[in-house]
């Protein structure tokens, strides 16, 4: 081993550049592989995979060590590179469309591809969509999240889940580079970093490097490095909230962990309830109530100095609510985040609905979630509204299960979808015709339709949904909607 | 360095062994965050520190094109001089957007044959989770009084300078555990005289004495209003200090004032809040000082006339 190889990190040292040297996640590396096979002869029908899941589990490393085990060449392009349209046509659309010298293959491998939204890279989803479509070579993305990802480019691709890794493999991955580095090391010190780093091998790696390096025997001792997250030593702070009675050292005690006074009021909130009885609840909850009103002064005016006095009455002014001793009840994290975890899913459908719907209607999405999902929710129970619902948003598969609330696989479900399908592309002709009369915004707005599947230049027909919806509002009767929904079927692609 | 000692042993382990993984420093400010990343880049890199060490104070620039430009262009260009590898200190990084941090994971692993980063922040949370995977997570601590005049002490010994006991705790006092405040407290009073005494350093820091304070607080809740009232017009007027300053003193102390119930002190606090408050807010601190200074005989229940 050379002096230049010791300097390098362990993370990117030990990363293994082999499929068979992946720790864990054996069922989503076996889907990848099944999908590379079918590229020996020609191009599948889903062209691209997405492999998705937690930082730090071998997404980026197990698409390089694809390439590497199949002898295809790698191309890489990431969030830190910009990802415009023309910069993805430019490096991912010609390494898409053009062979190798030696006529092997090419993989284009797109990291982080739920970051590919915001301004800075305007046009870069669209773009992609179409690289995928028109690819000749096989394309891999990765994603921590794949409700980030475009509903378009999901369409196109492999979904392939990656698992966070179990504490026993990534200690048993830490022996093995305690062994090359010739470092004697405790078991139990291997499995705390392990645990420490809740299932992402990348930062255990990084944390023995931290405090392993340099040293030829670890101990359990040496294991300093902080944690990534602190649950820890939040429940220390608790304890000196609820259950014991010095002010100042439940207000210290906070400086020493790291958590925002927002987030440890919902810590302390959660757990009042649980913890105090009677009218040393409901005066905990009054502490609670002014500390939120510090924390209302520091969101709304920059005033930072609020915190402290927000800080305070969450720990303090809790501390003197009890007027007993409690039992021990066990301290919960905030429940809210956990629902909000739970319901991410829906809540995201549910906010890209309201998007599309307001982009169609000209509001915003705010209002569209709040003033017209709930009448599009009841309107779609009708089959051919619905049908023509999908056509006029744009809607996908998984949006139109949301709405007409039955499974993504019923049958119901595609059908309209089909249908939908169908009517958008009749739909594109009349619009045609429609902005014919517009000059430059109607040539535009035809490019666009034809271009892509789901024009997203706001036309002139949403508006008159959001009329029809609202005149539906008004009379709200079961026999409107119907009449109304023929209307609606004149005016939507109509105007 | 001072405080911080495991943290030290750790950080000096890195230079030793003259390899460094990417690190992120988080704690309050003034805790040595950005002096420790200046003395890893000293201590590693000697002569060509300056050449091989960048900082870029992410408030000031945040954008996802900061990562994708200047960012990136330092961390591809080779080292200088002997050094393996460059450092890029990024402070304040928890004031990136959301899409710098993501820009900015792969620029991370991607450069790190020439290029380390440090990253600082107040609260780890404010940073995505892929980065905080990318880095090996340091925690920084206030910094103890014992630290701070260690501290003092040594400067006053390297600068030949006179420092009375009293000065040294006033210095304390001051700082609250911010070293970047005791060591300005302490090298502003240097210039103001030859000797360092605690009337220089709550001078030239426009603090009240933390008695003075104290009295304030005991005079209005023994119903001694008047007194305390002049006592606080002479604090505005004649020792020139800020409303803002002064709340934020009786803040401090209201805590370890003797005779005053723990349950009276939390009422006190949420008074003073509002007062800090309505000083913003207001025209005038000195009535809304005077009128928390009411506040503090109605709780404590006695009312000399």
């Amino acid at each position: 081993m050379n002096i230049s190889e010791t300097k390098i990190e362990w993370s990117e040292k030990y990363r293994p550049t082999s499929l068979s040297e992946i720790v864990g996640n054996g069922k989503p590396v076996s889907d990848l592989c099944a999908w590379a096979k079918e590229w020996r002869n020609r191009a599948p029908d889903r062209k691209a995979a997405i492999l998705y899941g937690k930082p730090g589990i071998g997404k980026t490393t197990a698409a390089h060590a694809l390439a590497h085990d199949l002898g295809w060449e790698a191309i890489e392009l990431n969030a830190s590179d910009q990802r415009t349209a023309t910069a993805i046509k430019k490096v991912a659309g010609m390494a898409s469309e053009t062979a190798t010298i030696g006529g092997g293959i090419r993989l284009i491998i797109l990291d982080e591809a739920d970051n590919i939204y915001g301004n800075a890279d305007r046009g870069g989803a669209r773009e992609l969509v179409r690289i995928i479509q028109h690819t000749t070579q096989p394309i891999l993305l990765t994603a921590n999240d794949l409700y980030g990802v475009s509903q378009g480019i999901k369409n196109l691709c492999v979904p392939i889940a990656f698992r966070s890794l179990q504490s026993r493999s990534i200690a048993q991955l830490l022996r093995k580079i305690c062994q090359n580095e010739g470092i004697a090391c405790d078991a139990e010190a291997l499995l705390r970093l392990a645990e420490n780093a809740h299932g992402d091998s990348r930062s255990a790696i990084n944390d023995l490097q931290a405090v392993a390096q340099g040293k030829s025997k670890l101990h359990q001792d040496d294991v300093v490095v902080s944690s990534r997250d602190s649950r820890d030593t939040i429940f220390d702070v608790l304890k000196k909230i609820f259950k014991k009675k010095d002010i100042k050292d439940a207000l210290n005690a906070t400086y020493d962990i790291d958590e925002t006074p927002d987030s440890l009021i919902s810590w302390v909130d959660e757990n009042l309830p649980a913890q105090y009885r009677g009218g040393d609840m409901v005066s905990g909850f009054d502490a609670l109530s002014r500390a939120d009103i510090f924390l209302g002064r520091v969101q709304r005016r920059q005033n930072y100095r609020m915190w402290r006095y927000a800080g305070a009455m969450m720990t303090s002014g809790v501390v003197v609510s009890k007027s007993r001793e409690y039992a021990g009840a066990r301290f919960m994290p905030p429940s809210q985040w956990r629902r909000l975890g739970q319901t991410r899913a829906a809540r995201q459908m549910r906010d890209a609905i309201s998007g599309k719907i307001g982009l169609r209607c000209q509001v915003s999405q705010r209002y569209a979630r709040l003033n017209l999902l709930p009448f599009v929710k009841g309107l779609v129970s009708d089959r051919d509204y619905a049908v023509r619902l999908a056509a006029w948003a744009g809607l996908d598969v998984g949006e139109i299960a949301y709405l007409t609330g039955s499974k993504k696989g019923a049958l119901k479900v595609k059908t309209i979808y089909q249908e939908a399908q169908t009517m958008f592309e009749a739909g594109i002709a009349e619009e045609i015709e429609i902005f014919g009369g517009f000059g430059q915004q109607g040539q535009q707005g035809l490019q666009n339709a034809a271009a892509d599947l789901k024009p997203e230049k706001p036309k002139r027909a949403p508006v008159a949904l959001a009329e029809e919806l609202e005149k539906k509002q008004e009379k709200g009767t079961e026999k409107e909607p119907k009449e109304a929904l023929k209307k609606a079927q004149t005016s939507l692609f109509d105007f | 360095m001072v405080g911080q000692t495991n943290t030290i042993g750790r950080l000096s382990s890195y230079v030793r062994t003259e390899n460094l993984p990417h690190l992120m420093f988080t704690g309050p400010p003034g805790v040595g965050k950005t002096a420790s990343a200046v003395s890893i880049a000293r201590e590693l890199f000697g002569d060509t520190w300056q050449s091989n060490f960048t900082e870029l104070n992410a408030s000031d620039e945040r954008g996802i094109d900061v990562v994708r430009h200047k960012i990136k262009n330092f961390a591809r260009t080779s080292p200088v001089g002997d050094a393996d590898f460059k450092i890029i200190f990024l402070d304040e990084a928890d004031a990136l957007t959301i899409d710098a941090q993501s820009a900015l994971r792969r620029t991370m692993e991607k450069y790190t044959r020439t290029c380390r980063f440090i990253l600082s922040c107040n609260y780890s949370s404010k940073i995505i989770e892929p980065i905080q995977s990318r880095c090996a997570v340091y925690r920084f601590g206030p910094i103890t009084d014992e630290a701070v005049e260690e501290r003092v002490r040594y400067i006053a010994t390297e600068e030949q300078l006179d420092i009375t006991e009293d000065g040294v705790d006033a210095i304390k006092y001051v700082a609250h555990g911010d070293m970047r405040k005791a060591i300005n407290a302490l090298q502003s009073a240097a210039m103001l005289d030859a000797t360092i005494d605690r009337d220089a350093i709550y001078q030239i820091t426009a603090t009240a004495r933390p008695e003075e304070i104290e009295k304030l607080i005991s005079d209005a809740y023994k119903g001694d209003f008047a007194e305390s009232r002049r006592k606080l017009g002479d604090l505005l007027t004649k020792q020139g200090l800020s409303g803002e300053d002064i709340v934020g003193q009786i803040y401090r102390a209201v805590f370890d004032v003797g005779d005053i119930p723990d349950r009276k002190k939390i009422e006190l606090i949420d008074k003073i809040g509002e007062t800090d408050f309505r000083i913003t807010e207001g025209a005038n601190e000195r009535i809304q000082l005077e009128a928390l200074l009411a506040q503090f005989v109605l709780s404590g229940g006695i009312y000399n006339d």
